[in-house]
């Protein structure tokens, strides 16, 4: 298995410190921010080049109005379009294979249409991003959240379905443990029925800190990926226990999922892979 | 073990117009109906009595908690009102013969908010303040009160038994404890059956809910796990079944369900209660 590390968690550290990190850890890889403001790809490629590990992936950020593939406003769906365009020329020019991308934004918890259209706004809407993406040889990978991120996609069933809606070769799903816990029945037979369409996987335990620190069984999902002969990165998407993650990150908590969780989540997901 | 079924998997407000839920339990299997009171004015305790009464049925009495009905606020106007519905719900349990008011009457569902510790200190103070004047009214009708840990989601105040021990000793009084929900704990517990050994004495009332809050059972739950933890602690107090139904937007929309998570709120019901009654009773081998 390969091994990344969101540096969603490294709240206000510049991006060497996390590369530095990561490699040091153990890692193949980090996942990045979908900010393509915050950096310089050059220098991106060439600390990462300088410590041997790769980006996997970025992990957009799908947060207010001007992020919402499926905003009754056309003209915020353009830019939640062009934004998802930036993120892939991100992605491009750091070298990642694949980005995240979630139809609805985090937070937004009513619908302002009726359901069938802003399901055919978010298949237009990610058409466009996926045709995009295309061009640059980059993937997407739709994201399902819990039912208190968001209304519209909560299960990875749900995000099949919109894949197969938009129906674009380099659009699949991805995997979250934090939120799969809370809505999948099942999360190996969850990763069984997604197959080939699974992308990406964020690994979290139950409580959404680091592996070990709740209470999922990662044994069974690890067979599963083997399984399905999963060919992308176990990337730990860890946060602090809070409504609002990253007002607890911003107010000074979480300094356990720098150095500690870093090494503590490959660590024990390593050993659990090594006995499978 | 006597198992319940929450008026949330089929109504909300419930009232006189629903009392059929009553039958409709009794002939699922249940012994208890949780009688959930968002609107007291709603709740007519003669006729919901005779009811119970006639098909031999008990209540359990489960209070809802909104902005308006927050302990822990800083605003007195509202504690104050907080602590007139707590002490309705009281009566009406009284009325009922229920032996608990559950919920999570500490704070508001939904308020969730960045506080440094000293604000934290202060808010649970506030909680733990209008708590126990809710106590002792509530013993003065020899009614217990149940608190009940809400996901980080629903709640930034009581998350987990470690917060609520913490409380219920800050709280102090002898018919303060817990109510254990285990789509709550699914989220929030490191070890949910450790977690139940540690509220150990202090549970007032299970919430046995799937993972999904849809079908116990259809989830991925350690429910031996919990019924053993359970056992450990000679707990035999009820066991409900809690799960909102999403024909009433309002509802779903308050716990933030958006989509079915069974075929039907009977076959939720009725399949989570031979789940549970088969994972509670084990038969011999």
């Amino acid at each position: 298995m390969k091994y990344s590390y969101d540096a969603l968690v490294y709240y206000g550290e510049a991006v060497e410190k996390g590369i530095e990190r990561v490699a040091r850890c153990g890692y193949d890889a980090i996942e990045l921010i979908g900010e393509p403001t915050q950096y310089d790809t050059a220098q991106v490629r060439s600390l990462c080049a300088q410590h041997k590990i790769v980006v996997s992936s970025i992990c957009s950020i799908f947060t207010g109005p001007d992020r919402d593939l499926v905003s009754p406003d056309p003209a915020a769906r353009k830019r939640a379009v062009q934004y998802c365009k930036d993120v892939a020329d991100l992605a491009a020019g750091v070298g990642a294979p694949v980005f995240i991308v979630a139809p609805s934004p985090v937070g937004k918890m009513a619908p302002q249409a009726d359901p069938e259209t802003e399901w055919q706004w978010a298949v237009e809407s990610i058409r466009e991003a996926a045709d995009y993406a295309n061009s640059k040889g980059v993937k997407i990978c739709l994201e399902a959240w819990n039912r208190y991120e968001t209304y519209f996609v909560n299960r990875i069933d749900q995000a099949l379905r919109l894949m197969r809606d938009v129906g674009r070769p380099n659009v699949g799903v991805m995997g979250d443990t934090f939120h799969m816990n809370i809505e999948d029945d099942s999360i190996p037979d969850t990763i069984r029925r997604a197959g080939k369409d699974l992308l990406h996987i964020h690994f979290a335990d139950s409580n959404r800190a680091a592996p070990s620190k709740g209470h999922i069984d990662f044994t069974p999902i690890l067979k599963a990926l083997k399984e399905i002969n999963y060919q992308g990165y176990v990337t730990f998407e860890i946060l602090p226990a809070s409504a609002d993650p990253f007002g607890t990150m911003k107010s000074g908590g979480g300094r356990e999922f720098f150095d500690e969780y870093t090494k503590l989540s490959i660590d024990t997901i390593k050993q659990l892979e090594a006995a499978l | 073990m006597q198992f319940g079924a929450s008026t949330f998997i089929w109504a909300s407000p419930f009232s006189n117009a629903t009392l059929d839920l009553a039958d409709k339990a009794k002939s699922m299997g249940f012994e208890i109906l949780e009688i959930c009171v968002e609107d007291p004015a709603t709740i007519n305790t003669k006729a919901i009595s005779s009811r119970l009464r006639s098909l031999d049925l008990r209540a359990t009495v489960c209070g809802a908690f909104g902005p308006d009905r927050d302990a822990s606020s800083e605003d007195p106007a509202i504690r104050e009102n907080a602590l007139g519905y707590l002490r309705r719900c009281v009566e009406i349990a009284a009325e009922l013969e229920a032996p608990a008011v559950i919920g999570p009457a500490y704070s508001a569902v939904g308020k969730t908010r960045m506080l440094d510790t000293a604000d934290r200190e202060a808010q649970w103070r506030l909680a733990a303040d209008s708590l126990s004047i809710a106590a002792d009214h509530a013993a003065s009708h020899g009614i217990k009160l149940g608190l009940e840990p809400l996901n980080r989601f629903e709640t930034d105040l009581l998350n987990t038994v470690e917060q609520g021990m913490r409380f219920l000793s800050m709280v102090g009084r002898d018919n303060v404890g817990l109510l254990l929900d285990t789509f709550h704990m699914n989220i929030e517990e490191t070890d949910i059956p450790a977690a139940i050994r540690r509220a150990g004495d202090s549970i007032i009332e299970f919430h046995a809910c799937s993972s999904d809050r849809g079908t116990p059972g259809r989830d991925h739950l350690d429910w031996p796990g919990i019924v053993q933890a359970l056992r450990d602690v000679n707990y035999t107090g009820p066991v409900v079944i809690e799960a909102f139904t999403t024909e009433i937007k309002e509802i779903a929309r308050a716990v933030s369900i958006w989509r079915k998570l069974a075929p039907s709120q009977d076959a939720l019901a009725q399949d989570g209660l031979n789940f549970l009654r088969k994972a509670f009773h084990p038969q011999p081998i």
